[in-house]
């Protein structure tokens, strides 16, 4: 007997709304099929009506968790539009806050996982402790999310010896946490009894399927943006790739987790070798005609932004791909021949932001029901017409 | 004078009012547990320390709306949570607090009537899988299905471990098998393979953590319950409430030795008894995580059912000895 | 495969205090570069509008009120506004500044609106600023 059970849009597994219809026959899933654009909010083309600066807090709210990667892909993208080589220092501050947020973001993770898997014991003991982390970043950059350390040319905030102390005591207490989380998560029966040998992907399918990140890293590809295209300050920080061999969900499990020491001792040399300087330079308004594309190890995976500039003080075009878009075209070849209750776990080990990842890719009518793909200039066309009546947000009136 | 007797062991001790007050605050005591052992608060502010916590959220559900999806079959659906209320009380009357005599054998307590308390705890069950299977929901199905193949598992050990103790103490009556266990404390501690199985095995019929599956959260939504709201589910989650201190009733008698004493003193080793039961059943819940249906199976048929016969072979192998 | 790994940790939690915090009868406090609302200092606008001009929610609004005694009248639409505090380093002399309340939610957008009427100042702006 089977039939097709819509996991979302709106489900308790799922932190934001994505439409996955599996085929099942029992208990078994067959077929499995993705549905995206329902948290699209058109980041792209207010983008290029936005300058230079502005954008920076905007690529910021592409994500909550990952809102660093997003903003610093962007600025380095900016940057070398702009030519500009912001001070050694800055790029030192910069990458802290990034390691900062891996570790975050990887202990978010965590507890996630052991939420779907039914242990929420260990979800809130992991996410008490990552409390620690937010704590560090909002003495840092002033909130806990939406850091908004980036300027072009460098950063806004500098760190004191106060601040630098805090840091480094707080690690010790993080490490030794961590060590006893990979401990309890690799050995408590129940909890690997739901891990092991679930959402299994190999090695070809992974290289084959494009998958980024800790999914890829899993399957025993040591491919990791920080160490094949090294962008900021990452040549000179010593650290290592992570890689397991199981090609499951409890092979992503340990691969975070490796991170989130090797982060640990990432921010240890960082912190130790700050270099002294200015943590900014001037950037202009303008930047030069020209296209760039810019990459950066978000903690999910390889981000990509490309840039277009064309003289003006804003950009004529801009494309995000987020590394959850990536894993998408993995994730339904896991799904196939698992469970129904492995659902919540496979979809959650690829850590997805689907926020980050909302392109549109065909346009849908509401009412038939009918898909058709248009082209780039057709959509702009159609968007100018909407445009011409209504007004500007000043002029508007405010619906309340 | 007998007829007063009988109202008062209905209504109010060992009866509705003693049940609802009760088992309300056992789920205030699980939850309260729960919390601090995974270093929150927990109920907080209703009553004094979130005493009057699980009786606010009961008032709370039974005011809210309550809908009927189209498909359903109006009947069950409408008389499902009375009926597995009505059952479980029953088993609360069966549990030998205030309201027998060892001498002779009332309506309440009577040869056989471990039989009956298992006969009434497993009757919950069926009625998870007709709510879930009523509801026409592609999610309550899945619950149900879930359901009904987990008993394929925990039942046969719960079974044999629960009678164990009975073959030893010779008797099929609870409060004879109580009395047997206080008298002989040392044969007491020859079941405790058996408690734990029992423990385990309880769980998965409470449908708590590890074997929360049928309503799973994070899985299938609501599970047997999604389509549950306002009274019905207020009258559900009272059901599974009083199904917790029934359970931990049945453990406390047949494994930790009854409730004696009469009126006050019994009523203080009920609660003391009940809730070492619960703090036990809360530490395993908080210890571990949810596992699979089919993980469920395998687990009962390789580990507990043989540790349960083995435990019922050394039983009688014993009790040769004694006699 | 060790049974109960996590019972000595978790029976150790019953005797300490919870992590968590009573809000609101008790509250966290904030670090002092906490990023609250912005607020004009009005004695050390030069209304350069660059704050206006480099917001990116649009929640500056400078108007002039009367041209010959170069008065102005600038509105924050907090309702609008991000947080991020790139007004403040826009501003060439320190006028914007930002204060540490997180607690700032209404019932109506209308209120949380703030207003200055100022005459511009005669403030040197300074040499260094970040675009």
């Amino acid at each position: 007997m089977s039939f097709q059970i819509p996991i979302g849009p709106q489900h308790p597994a799922l932190k934001e709304p994505i439409g996955v219809r599996v085929t099942v026959d029992g208990e078994i899933i067959r077929e499995a099929d993705l549905r995206l654009g329902y948290n699209h909010r058109g980041v792209e083309k207010l983008a290029e009506q936005k300058t230079w600066t502005q954008n920076i807090y905007l690529m910021e709210r592409i994500c909550g968790i990952c809102s660093h990667s997003h903003a610093t892909c962007y600025v380095q993208g900016v940057e070398k539009l702009m030519e500009i080589e912001p001070p050694k220092r800055g790029l030192y501050i910069r990458i802290l806050v990034s390691e900062l947020e891996r570790v975050h973001s990887h202990l978010l993770w965590l507890g996630v996982a052991g939420h779907e898997a039914g242990f929420d014991s260990f979800f809130m003991y992991v996410w008490r402790d990552r409390e620690i982390v937010m704590d560090i970043l909002e003495t840092i950059s002033g909130n806990r999310v939406h850091y908004a350390i980036n300027a072009i040319g460098g950063v806004r905030r500098d760190l004191d010896e106060l601040q630098i102390k805090h840091i480094l005591d707080s690690l010790e207490l993080l490490r030794q946490r961590s060590a006893y989380y990979q401990k309890l998560g690799t050995t408590e029966p129940s909890f690997v009894a739901r891990l092991a040998g679930v959402g299994y992907l190999s090695r070809e399918d992974a290289i084959e399927l494009c998958a980024v990140g800790p999914t890829l890293r899993a399957s025993g590809v040591p491919m990791d943006v920080r160490k094949d295209d090294p962008y900021a300050v990452y040549d000179e920080v010593p650290f290592e790739v992570c890689t397991a061999d199981s090609c499951d969900v409890l092979g992503r499990t340990v691969v975070r987790i490796k991170e989130l020491l090797q982060s640990y001792n990432i921010i240890e040399f960082l912190l130790k070798n700050l270099p002294a300087g200015p943590i900014a330079v001037r950037a202009p308004r303008r930047a030069k005609p020209n296209e760039v594309v810019s990459r950066y190890e978000a903690p999910r995976g390889e981000n990509i932004h490309y840039i277009k500039s064309n003289g003006s003080d804003k950009p004529e075009r801009l494309k995000v791909r987020a590394p959850t878009l990536a894993n998408y075209a993995a994730t339904i070849k896991m799904l196939k021949n698992g469970f129904i209750a492995d659902v919540p776990l496979i979809f959650a080990a690829i850590d997805p932001c689907i926020c980050c990842a909302e392109r549109s890719v065909a346009i849908v009518d509401a009412r038939t029901a009918q898909e058709r793909i248009v082209t780039m200039s057709s959509l702009r066309e159609l968007s100018l017409k909407t445009a011409k009546y209504q007004t500007r947000k000043r002029e508007a009136e405010w619906p309340l | 004078m007998a007829t007063l007797k009988t109202l008062v062991y209905l209504i109010l001790y060992p009866g509705l009012l003693f049940i609802f007050f009760y088992s309300t605050f056992a789920e205030w005591y699980d939850r309260k547990l729960y919390a601090r052992l995974q270093n929150r608060m927990g109920p907080t502010h209703t009553g004094r320390a979130g005493v009057l916590q699980p009786i606010a959220d009961f008032i709370k559900l039974m005011s809210k709306e309550d809908i009927v999806p189209e498909r359903a079959d109006r009947g069950m659906f409408r008389a499902l949570p009375a009926f597995g209320l009505a059952i479980v009380s029953t088993g609360m009357l069966l549990l030998p607090v205030w309201n027998y005599s060892l001498s002779n054998p009332s309506a309440t307590s009577f040869s056989g009537d471990i039989v009956v308390l298992l006969y009434i705890l497993s009757l919950p069950t069926f009625i998870f899988f007709l709510a879930g299977w009523s509801s026409t929901n592609l999610f309550s199905t899945v619950g149900a299905t879930r359901v009904l193949t987990m008993l394929f598992g925990y039942e046969v050990p719960l079974f044999l471990t629960v009678l164990t103790p009975a073959v030893l103490a010779n008797s099929w009556r609870l409060a004879e098998i109580a009395a047997f266990y206080r008298h002989h404390p040392w044969l007491a501690l020859l079941n405790i393979p058996a408690f734990i199985i029992a423990l385990i095995c309880v769980q998965a019929k409470l449908e708590r953590t590890p074997f929360d599956i049928p309503h799973a959260e994070t899985e299938i939504v609501g599970g047997t319950f999604t389509e549950y709201s306002g009274k019905k589910l207020a009258l559900f989650r009272l059901m599974m409430d009083v199904e917790l201190v029934v359970a931990a009733g049945l453990l406390a008698t047949v494994f930790l030795g009854g409730f004696p004493g009469g009126l006050l003193p019994g009523l203080i080793n009920f609660i003391i008894k009940t809730l070492l039961v619960i703090f036990l059943l809360s530490l395993l819940r908080a210890t571990t995580s949810r596992i699979r249906v089919d993980q469920v199976i395998s687990l009962s048929w390789r580990y507990l059912a043989p540790l349960a016969v083995i435990q019922l072979l050394v039983i009688i192998f014993i009790k040769g000895l004694i006699s | 495969m060790k049974l109960g790994v996590f019972i000595p940790e978790l029976l150790r939690h019953l005797f300490k205090k919870p992590a968590t915090v009573d809000y609101p009868f008790q509250k966290l406090t904030v670090p002092p570069d906490f990023r609250g609302s912005p607020y004009l200092r009005p004695e050390l606008c030069i209304a350069c509008r660059a704050c206006e001009r480099d917001c990116p929610a649009e929640a500056i609004e400078i108007t002039v009120t009367n041209e010959a005694e170069k008065k102005f009248n600038m509105v924050i639409h907090n309702d609008r506004c991000i947080h991020c505090a790139q007004c403040v380093d826009s501003c060439p002399t320190d006028a914007m500044q930002m204060d540490n309340l997180f607690e700032i939610s209404d019932y109506d957008r209308h209120n949380m609106k703030k207003r200055w009427d100022f005459v511009r100042a005669v403030v040197k702006p300074k040499a260094e600023t970040k675009s």
